[in-house]
Protein backbone atom coordinates (compact mmCIF):
# COMPACT_ATOMS: atom_id res chain seq x y z
CA UNK A 1 0.00 0.00 0.00
CA UNK A 2 2.66 2.45 1.09
CA UNK A 3 4.82 1.42 -1.80
CA UNK A 4 2.05 1.89 -4.30
CA UNK A 5 1.44 5.41 -3.07
CA UNK A 6 5.11 6.09 -3.35
CA UNK A 7 5.13 5.13 -6.98
CA UNK A 8 2.13 7.26 -7.64
CA UNK A 9 3.94 10.25 -6.26
CA UNK A 10 6.97 9.58 -8.38
CA UNK A 11 4.88 9.26 -11.48
CA UNK A 12 3.10 12.56 -11.09
CA UNK A 13 6.13 14.19 -9.44
CA UNK A 14 3.99 16.74 -7.60
CA UNK A 15 3.07 20.07 -8.99
CA UNK A 16 6.70 21.14 -9.09
CA UNK A 17 7.83 18.21 -11.20
CA UNK A 18 4.82 18.71 -13.31
CA UNK A 19 5.69 22.32 -13.93
CA UNK A 20 9.30 21.47 -14.74
CA UNK A 21 8.39 18.71 -17.18
CA UNK A 22 5.94 21.00 -18.71
CA UNK A 23 8.24 23.96 -19.10
CA UNK A 24 10.77 21.83 -20.91
CA UNK A 25 8.31 20.02 -23.10
CA UNK A 26 5.24 21.96 -23.93
CA UNK A 27 6.24 25.56 -23.49
CA UNK A 28 4.71 26.57 -26.75
CA UNK A 29 1.31 25.22 -25.97
CA UNK A 30 -0.45 28.37 -24.85
CA UNK A 31 -3.64 26.79 -23.68
CA UNK A 32 -1.94 24.18 -21.59
CA UNK A 33 0.24 26.86 -20.09
CA UNK A 34 -2.73 28.88 -19.11
CA UNK A 35 -4.45 25.88 -17.59
CA UNK A 36 -1.34 24.99 -15.67
CA UNK A 37 -0.97 28.47 -14.34
CA UNK A 38 -4.53 28.54 -13.14
CA UNK A 39 -4.17 25.10 -11.67
CA UNK A 40 -1.04 26.16 -9.84
CA UNK A 41 -2.59 29.26 -8.33
CA UNK A 42 -5.46 27.09 -7.18
CA UNK A 43 -2.94 24.80 -5.54
CA UNK A 44 -1.49 27.72 -3.63
CA UNK A 45 -4.89 28.95 -2.64
CA UNK A 46 -5.81 25.48 -1.50
CA UNK A 47 -2.73 25.07 0.65
CA UNK A 48 -3.18 28.53 2.06
CA UNK A 49 -6.69 27.86 3.22
CA UNK A 50 -6.09 24.38 4.51
CA UNK A 51 -2.66 24.83 6.04
CA UNK A 52 -3.02 28.52 6.80
CA UNK A 53 -2.28 27.99 10.47
CA UNK A 54 1.38 27.57 9.50
CA UNK A 55 1.36 31.29 8.93
CA UNK A 56 -0.80 31.98 11.94
CA UNK A 57 -4.07 32.16 10.03
CA UNK A 58 -6.23 29.42 11.48
CA UNK A 59 -8.95 28.50 9.04
CA UNK A 60 -9.72 24.83 9.29
CA UNK A 61 -9.94 23.31 12.80
CA UNK A 62 -6.32 22.26 13.40
CA UNK A 63 -7.29 18.70 14.22
CA UNK A 64 -8.66 18.36 10.73
CA UNK A 65 -6.03 20.30 8.86
CA UNK A 66 -3.48 17.89 10.30
CA UNK A 67 -5.41 15.16 8.50
CA UNK A 68 -4.67 16.81 5.18
CA UNK A 69 -1.00 17.36 5.95
CA UNK A 70 0.34 14.00 4.69
CA UNK A 71 -1.13 14.70 1.28
CA UNK A 72 0.52 18.06 0.82
CA UNK A 73 3.98 17.35 2.22
CA UNK A 74 5.68 17.79 -1.19
CA UNK A 75 3.99 21.12 -1.79
CA UNK A 76 4.56 22.59 1.64
CA UNK A 77 8.24 23.35 1.26
CA UNK A 78 7.98 25.27 -1.99
CA UNK A 79 4.79 26.89 -0.90
CA UNK A 80 6.17 28.16 2.37
CA UNK A 81 9.23 29.55 0.65
CA UNK A 82 7.05 31.40 -1.81
CA UNK A 83 4.78 32.77 0.91
CA UNK A 84 7.72 34.02 2.91
CA UNK A 85 9.23 35.64 -0.13
CA UNK A 86 5.98 37.42 -0.84
CA UNK A 87 5.73 38.45 2.77
CA UNK A 88 9.26 39.90 2.71
CA UNK A 89 8.41 41.67 -0.45
CA UNK A 90 5.26 43.20 1.00
CA UNK A 91 7.06 44.18 4.18
CA UNK A 92 9.91 45.78 2.27
CA UNK A 93 7.44 48.21 0.74
CA UNK A 94 6.71 49.83 4.10
CA UNK B 1 -44.55 19.18 32.66
CA UNK B 2 -42.00 17.32 34.74
CA UNK B 3 -38.57 16.09 33.78
CA UNK B 4 -39.72 12.46 33.97
CA UNK B 5 -42.65 13.04 31.61
CA UNK B 6 -40.32 14.65 29.05
CA UNK B 7 -38.30 11.44 28.95
CA UNK B 8 -41.45 9.31 28.73
CA UNK B 9 -43.05 11.43 26.07
CA UNK B 10 -40.01 11.69 23.84
CA UNK B 11 -38.24 8.32 23.97
CA UNK B 12 -36.39 9.12 20.74
CA UNK B 13 -34.49 11.98 22.27
CA UNK B 14 -31.40 9.98 23.06
CA UNK B 15 -28.83 12.79 23.09
CA UNK B 16 -29.13 14.66 26.33
CA UNK B 17 -27.26 17.85 27.18
CA UNK B 18 -27.22 20.03 30.24
CA UNK B 19 -25.91 23.48 29.54
CA UNK B 20 -25.38 26.45 31.77
CA UNK B 21 -22.82 28.70 33.32
CA UNK B 22 -19.89 27.29 35.26
CA UNK B 23 -20.58 25.51 38.53
CA UNK B 24 -24.38 25.53 38.40
CA UNK B 25 -24.77 21.75 38.37
CA UNK B 26 -24.36 20.43 34.81
CA UNK B 27 -22.16 17.52 35.81
CA UNK B 28 -24.33 16.77 38.81
CA UNK B 29 -27.49 16.66 36.68
CA UNK B 30 -25.79 14.65 33.94
CA UNK B 31 -24.75 12.02 36.46
CA UNK B 32 -28.15 11.95 38.17
CA UNK B 33 -30.00 11.69 34.86
CA UNK B 34 -27.70 8.89 33.73
CA UNK B 35 -28.32 7.13 37.02
CA UNK B 36 -32.08 7.51 36.70
CA UNK B 37 -32.23 6.24 33.11
CA UNK B 38 -29.94 3.29 33.90
CA UNK B 39 -32.22 2.33 36.81
CA UNK B 40 -35.07 2.43 34.31
CA UNK B 41 -33.28 -0.24 32.30
CA UNK B 42 -31.74 1.95 29.59
CA UNK B 43 -28.16 1.61 28.45
CA UNK B 44 -26.64 4.97 29.16
CA UNK B 45 -23.29 6.58 28.46
CA UNK B 46 -22.46 9.80 30.24
CA UNK B 47 -19.30 11.38 28.92
CA UNK B 48 -17.20 14.39 29.66
CA UNK B 49 -14.59 16.21 27.68
CA UNK B 50 -13.60 18.36 30.62
CA UNK B 51 -9.92 17.99 31.55
CA UNK B 52 -10.95 18.73 35.16
CA UNK B 53 -12.14 15.11 35.39
CA UNK B 54 -15.43 15.96 37.05
CA UNK B 55 -17.15 12.63 36.43
CA UNK B 56 -14.32 10.90 38.27
CA UNK B 57 -15.09 13.22 41.18
CA UNK B 58 -18.81 12.66 41.28
CA UNK B 59 -18.67 8.89 40.79
CA UNK B 60 -15.65 8.68 43.07
CA UNK B 61 -13.78 6.55 40.55
CA UNK B 62 -10.75 7.37 38.47
CA UNK B 63 -12.07 6.95 34.94
CA UNK B 64 -10.00 9.61 33.16
CA UNK B 65 -8.79 8.46 29.76
CA UNK B 66 -9.84 4.87 30.41
CA UNK B 67 -12.69 4.47 27.92
CA UNK B 68 -16.25 3.51 28.87
CA UNK B 69 -16.31 2.39 32.49
CA UNK B 70 -19.31 0.61 33.98
CA UNK B 71 -20.48 2.41 37.09
CA UNK B 72 -23.63 0.40 37.83
CA UNK B 73 -25.40 -2.04 35.47
CA UNK B 74 -26.39 -0.13 32.32
CA UNK B 75 -24.57 3.03 33.38
CA UNK B 76 -21.26 3.79 31.71
CA UNK B 77 -19.12 6.85 32.14
CA UNK B 78 -16.28 8.12 30.02
CA UNK B 79 -13.80 10.94 30.39
CA UNK B 80 -11.91 11.82 27.26
CA UNK B 81 -8.21 12.53 27.66
CA UNK B 82 -7.83 15.18 24.98
CA UNK B 83 -4.05 15.56 25.35
CA UNK B 84 -3.46 11.88 24.85
CA UNK B 85 -5.79 11.84 21.89
CA UNK B 86 -3.83 14.66 20.28
CA UNK B 87 -0.49 12.96 20.91
CA UNK B 88 -1.67 9.63 19.48
CA UNK B 89 -3.13 11.38 16.50
CA UNK B 90 0.05 13.33 15.76
CA UNK B 91 1.96 10.08 15.85
CA UNK B 92 -0.53 8.54 13.46
CA UNK B 93 0.01 11.45 11.05
CA UNK B 94 3.79 11.04 11.27
CA UNK B 95 3.54 7.33 10.51
CA UNK B 96 1.27 8.06 7.61
CA UNK B 97 3.71 10.54 6.10
CA UNK B 98 6.61 8.17 6.57
CA UNK B 99 4.86 5.29 4.88
CA UNK B 100 3.32 7.39 2.12
CA UNK B 101 6.64 8.78 0.95
CA UNK B 102 8.96 6.06 2.14
CA UNK B 103 10.78 8.61 4.28
CA UNK B 104 13.21 7.78 7.02
CA UNK B 105 12.46 10.90 8.95
CA UNK B 106 9.81 13.61 8.85
CA UNK B 107 11.20 16.78 7.20
CA UNK B 108 11.97 19.46 9.78
CA UNK B 109 9.45 21.88 8.33
CA UNK B 110 6.66 19.34 8.56
CA UNK B 111 7.69 18.17 12.01
CA UNK B 112 7.66 21.68 13.40
CA UNK B 113 4.21 22.18 11.95
CA UNK B 114 2.95 19.02 13.63
CA UNK B 115 4.50 20.07 16.92
CA UNK B 116 3.18 23.61 16.76
CA UNK B 117 -0.33 22.40 16.04
CA UNK B 118 -0.76 21.05 19.57
CA UNK B 119 0.06 24.42 21.09
CA UNK B 120 -3.00 26.02 19.53
CA UNK B 121 -6.01 26.32 21.80
CA UNK B 122 -8.26 25.41 18.90
CA UNK B 123 -6.40 22.13 18.61
CA UNK B 124 -7.72 20.90 21.90
CA UNK B 125 -11.22 22.05 21.11
CA UNK B 126 -11.31 20.49 17.70
CA UNK B 127 -9.78 17.25 19.02
CA UNK B 128 -12.48 17.12 21.68
CA UNK B 129 -15.09 17.83 19.07
CA UNK B 130 -13.83 14.89 17.06
CA UNK B 131 -13.69 12.65 20.13
CA UNK B 132 -17.35 13.39 20.78
CA UNK B 133 -18.24 12.55 17.20
CA UNK B 134 -16.40 9.26 17.70
CA UNK B 135 -18.45 8.48 20.77
CA UNK B 136 -21.86 9.32 19.40
CA UNK B 137 -21.62 7.88 15.90
CA UNK B 138 -21.01 4.39 17.28
CA UNK B 139 -24.63 4.27 18.41
CA UNK B 140 -24.39 1.43 20.91
CA UNK B 141 -26.23 3.14 23.78
CA UNK B 142 -29.86 4.09 24.30
CA UNK B 143 -28.83 7.42 25.73
CA UNK B 144 -25.81 9.68 25.38
CA UNK B 145 -25.47 12.31 28.02
CA UNK B 146 -23.01 15.09 27.23
CA UNK B 147 -21.45 16.60 30.28
CA UNK B 148 -20.56 19.89 28.70
CA UNK B 149 -18.09 22.40 29.96
CA UNK B 150 -19.57 25.90 30.24
CA UNK B 151 -21.70 27.36 27.50
CA UNK B 152 -18.88 28.71 25.42
CA UNK B 153 -17.89 25.18 24.64
CA UNK B 154 -21.31 24.08 23.55
CA UNK B 155 -21.45 27.16 21.38
CA UNK B 156 -18.06 26.34 19.92
CA UNK B 157 -19.44 22.95 18.90
CA UNK B 158 -22.46 24.47 17.30
CA UNK B 159 -20.78 27.35 15.57
CA UNK B 160 -17.99 25.10 14.39
CA UNK B 161 -20.50 22.83 12.78
CA UNK B 162 -22.36 25.56 10.96
CA UNK B 163 -19.35 27.65 9.96
CA UNK B 164 -17.30 24.73 8.71
CA UNK B 165 -20.19 23.17 6.92
CA UNK B 166 -20.39 26.20 4.67
CA UNK B 167 -16.62 26.48 4.45
CA UNK B 168 -16.08 22.85 3.52
CA UNK B 169 -18.69 23.20 0.84
CA UNK B 170 -16.54 25.89 -0.80
CA UNK B 171 -13.23 24.12 -0.36
CA UNK B 172 -14.49 20.84 -1.81
CA UNK B 173 -15.81 22.91 -4.70
CA UNK B 174 -12.34 24.34 -5.25
CA UNK B 175 -10.87 20.86 -5.07
CA UNK B 176 -13.30 19.64 -7.70
CA UNK B 177 -12.31 22.52 -9.94
CA UNK B 178 -8.67 21.62 -9.49
CA UNK B 179 -9.49 18.10 -10.62
CA UNK B 180 -11.16 19.48 -13.71
CA UNK B 181 -7.97 21.32 -14.58
CA UNK B 182 -5.91 18.20 -13.92
CA UNK B 183 -8.06 16.30 -16.37
CA UNK B 184 -7.90 19.02 -19.00
CA UNK B 185 -4.14 19.33 -18.69
CA UNK B 186 -3.67 15.56 -18.84
CA UNK B 187 -5.74 15.40 -21.99
CA UNK B 188 -3.79 18.21 -23.63
CA UNK B 189 -0.55 16.51 -22.78
CA UNK B 190 -1.90 13.12 -23.81
CA UNK B 191 -1.35 11.64 -20.41
CA UNK B 192 -3.50 9.37 -18.34
CA UNK B 193 -5.90 11.09 -16.02
CA UNK B 194 -4.33 10.85 -12.59
CA UNK B 195 -5.59 8.68 -9.77
CA UNK B 196 -8.31 9.42 -7.30
CA UNK B 197 -7.91 12.57 -5.28
CA UNK B 198 -6.96 11.54 -1.75
CA UNK B 199 -7.40 15.07 -0.48
CA UNK B 200 -10.91 15.21 -1.80
CA UNK B 201 -11.65 12.00 0.06
CA UNK B 202 -10.24 13.46 3.28
CA UNK B 203 -12.32 16.59 2.85
CA UNK B 204 -15.46 14.52 2.41
CA UNK B 205 -14.55 12.59 5.53
CA UNK B 206 -14.13 15.81 7.53
CA UNK B 207 -17.35 17.15 6.13
CA UNK B 208 -19.21 14.05 7.21
CA UNK B 209 -17.73 14.14 10.70
CA UNK B 210 -18.69 17.75 11.28
CA UNK B 211 -22.03 17.24 9.60
CA UNK B 212 -22.87 14.23 11.76
CA UNK B 213 -22.29 16.23 14.90
CA UNK B 214 -24.26 19.28 13.84
CA UNK B 215 -27.11 17.06 12.70
CA UNK B 216 -27.36 15.53 16.15
CA UNK B 217 -27.12 18.85 17.96
CA UNK B 218 -29.96 20.36 15.99
CA UNK B 219 -32.24 17.35 15.62
CA UNK B 220 -35.39 18.04 17.62
CA UNK B 221 -36.43 14.43 17.29
CA UNK B 222 -33.30 13.04 18.85
CA UNK B 223 -31.81 15.72 21.06
CA UNK B 224 -32.87 17.40 24.25
CA UNK B 225 -30.96 20.37 25.55
CA UNK B 226 -31.67 21.46 29.13
CA UNK B 227 -30.55 24.70 30.68
CA UNK B 228 -29.40 24.59 34.27
CA UNK B 229 -29.89 27.76 36.28
CA UNK B 230 -30.12 28.88 39.88
CA UNK B 231 -32.58 31.35 41.37
CA UNK B 232 -30.40 34.46 41.09
CA UNK B 233 -31.15 37.54 39.00
CA UNK B 234 -27.76 37.60 37.31
CA UNK B 235 -27.99 33.93 36.36
CA UNK B 236 -31.49 34.37 35.00
CA UNK B 237 -30.33 37.20 32.75
CA UNK B 238 -27.33 35.18 31.51
CA UNK B 239 -29.49 32.14 30.88
CA UNK B 240 -31.94 34.17 28.81
CA UNK B 241 -29.10 35.55 26.73
CA UNK B 242 -27.60 32.10 26.19
CA UNK B 243 -30.98 30.63 25.29
CA UNK B 244 -31.31 33.32 22.63
CA UNK B 245 -27.92 32.42 21.19
CA UNK B 246 -28.71 28.73 21.18
CA UNK B 247 -32.00 29.35 19.45
CA UNK B 248 -30.02 30.94 16.62
CA UNK B 249 -28.24 27.64 16.08
CA UNK B 250 -31.54 25.74 16.14
CA UNK B 251 -30.66 23.81 19.28
CA UNK B 252 -33.81 22.01 20.45
CA UNK B 253 -34.39 23.48 23.89
CA UNK B 254 -36.25 20.94 26.03
CA UNK B 255 -36.59 23.03 29.16
CA UNK B 256 -35.03 24.56 32.25
CA UNK B 257 -33.99 22.93 35.50
CA UNK B 258 -33.59 25.17 38.52
CA UNK B 259 -30.93 24.07 40.97
CA UNK B 260 -30.05 24.85 44.57
CA UNK B 261 -33.44 26.02 45.76
CA UNK B 262 -33.30 26.50 49.52
CA UNK B 263 -36.31 25.11 51.38
CA UNK B 264 -38.74 27.78 52.58
CA UNK B 265 -39.46 25.51 55.53
CA UNK B 266 -36.21 26.77 57.00
CA UNK B 267 -37.83 30.15 57.60
CA UNK B 268 -39.69 28.66 60.55
CA UNK B 269 -36.47 27.58 62.15
CA UNK B 270 -33.73 29.47 63.88
CA UNK B 271 -31.47 30.35 60.98
CA UNK B 272 -28.89 33.08 60.47
CA UNK B 273 -30.02 36.36 58.98
CA UNK B 274 -28.05 35.96 55.75
CA UNK B 275 -29.81 32.68 55.01
CA UNK B 276 -33.17 34.31 55.65
CA UNK B 277 -32.24 37.02 53.14
CA UNK B 278 -31.12 34.48 50.62
CA UNK B 279 -34.39 32.60 50.84
CA UNK B 280 -36.32 35.85 50.27
CA UNK B 281 -34.13 36.71 47.30
CA UNK B 282 -34.63 33.24 45.87
CA UNK B 283 -38.39 33.55 46.28
CA UNK B 284 -38.35 36.67 44.15
CA UNK B 285 -36.03 35.10 41.57
CA UNK B 286 -38.23 32.01 41.37
CA UNK B 287 -41.19 34.26 40.54
CA UNK B 288 -39.17 35.84 37.75
CA UNK B 289 -38.20 32.39 36.47
CA UNK B 290 -41.85 31.31 36.40
CA UNK B 291 -42.81 34.46 34.56
CA UNK B 292 -40.08 34.13 31.96
CA UNK B 293 -39.88 30.39 31.39
CA UNK B 294 -43.27 29.20 32.69
CA UNK B 295 -44.13 25.66 31.75
CA UNK B 296 -40.63 25.06 30.42
CA UNK B 297 -39.37 24.85 34.00
CA UNK B 298 -39.23 21.09 34.45
CA UNK B 299 -37.81 20.70 37.94
CA UNK B 300 -36.76 22.69 40.97
CA UNK B 301 -33.98 20.89 42.76
CA UNK B 302 -33.33 21.67 46.41
CA UNK B 303 -30.02 22.69 47.89
CA UNK B 304 -28.45 19.62 49.50
CA UNK B 305 -26.54 20.06 52.71
CA UNK B 306 -23.54 18.26 51.29
CA UNK B 307 -21.68 18.10 48.01
CA UNK B 308 -23.23 15.70 45.52
CA UNK B 309 -20.73 12.87 45.37
CA UNK B 310 -20.94 9.10 45.38
CA UNK B 311 -23.79 6.84 44.30
CA UNK B 312 -25.94 7.28 47.42
CA UNK B 313 -26.16 11.02 47.05
CA UNK B 314 -26.57 10.80 43.27
CA UNK B 315 -29.51 8.49 43.85
CA UNK B 316 -31.12 10.93 46.30
CA UNK B 317 -30.70 13.75 43.85
CA UNK B 318 -32.11 11.67 40.97
CA UNK B 319 -35.13 10.86 43.11
CA UNK B 320 -35.97 14.51 43.73
CA UNK B 321 -35.16 15.53 40.17
CA UNK B 322 -37.43 12.89 38.67
CA UNK B 323 -39.92 12.77 41.56
CA UNK B 324 -39.71 9.01 41.85
CA UNK B 325 -38.36 6.50 44.35
CA UNK B 326 -35.63 4.37 42.79
CA UNK B 327 -34.70 0.82 43.77
N1 LIG C 1 -28.48 20.84 44.56
C1 LIG C 1 -27.23 20.92 45.04
N2 LIG C 1 -27.00 20.95 46.36
C2 LIG C 1 -25.75 21.02 46.86
N3 LIG C 1 -24.66 21.07 46.11
C3 LIG C 1 -24.81 21.04 44.78
C4 LIG C 1 -26.10 20.96 44.18
N4 LIG C 1 -25.93 20.95 42.83
C5 LIG C 1 -24.60 21.02 42.62
N5 LIG C 1 -23.94 21.08 43.77
C6 LIG C 1 -22.47 21.16 43.96
O1 LIG C 1 -22.01 22.30 43.22
C7 LIG C 1 -20.74 22.04 42.67
C8 LIG C 1 -20.76 22.33 41.19
O2 LIG C 1 -21.63 21.42 40.55
P1 LIG C 1 -21.26 20.76 39.13
O3 LIG C 1 -19.88 20.28 39.14
O4 LIG C 1 -22.34 19.78 38.82
O5 LIG C 1 -21.40 22.05 38.24
P2 LIG C 1 -21.02 22.21 36.71
O6 LIG C 1 -22.06 23.07 36.13
O7 LIG C 1 -20.79 20.88 36.10
O8 LIG C 1 -19.66 22.99 36.83
P3 LIG C 1 -18.55 23.24 35.70
O9 LIG C 1 -19.09 24.34 34.87
O10 LIG C 1 -17.35 23.61 36.48
O11 LIG C 1 -18.42 21.94 34.95
C9 LIG C 1 -20.39 20.61 43.00
O12 LIG C 1 -19.55 20.60 44.09
C10 LIG C 1 -21.74 19.98 43.36
O13 LIG C 1 -21.62 18.93 44.29
MG1 LIG D 1 -19.08 20.09 35.05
Amino acid sequence: MAKKKNEKKKKSGGIVGFLRDFTYGMATHGMARHALKTRSSMEHLFILITMGDMLGIPILPPYYSLRLLPHVVPQITTWKRRMLREKDFVESMY
Amino acid sequence: MSLATIFEKYPNRQYIMFGGKGGLGKTTFSAATAYYLAKKGKRVLVFSVDPQASLSDIFERDIFGKGNIEIIPNLYACEVDADKRIRDYQEEIRQKIISMYGMEKIPEEIESYIRASSAEPAMEESAIFDAVVDIVVKGDFDYYIYDLVPLGHALYYLSMASIYDAWLEKITGLREQMREYDRAIATMQREDVSEEDEIYKELMYIKNRIGASSKIMTDTEKTAFFFVLTPEEMIIADTEKAAGLFAKYDVPLAGYVVNRVISRGLLDEKIPEYLRNRIEMQAHALDVINEKFGSLVLARVPEFDSEIKGLDTIKKLAEVMFEETLS
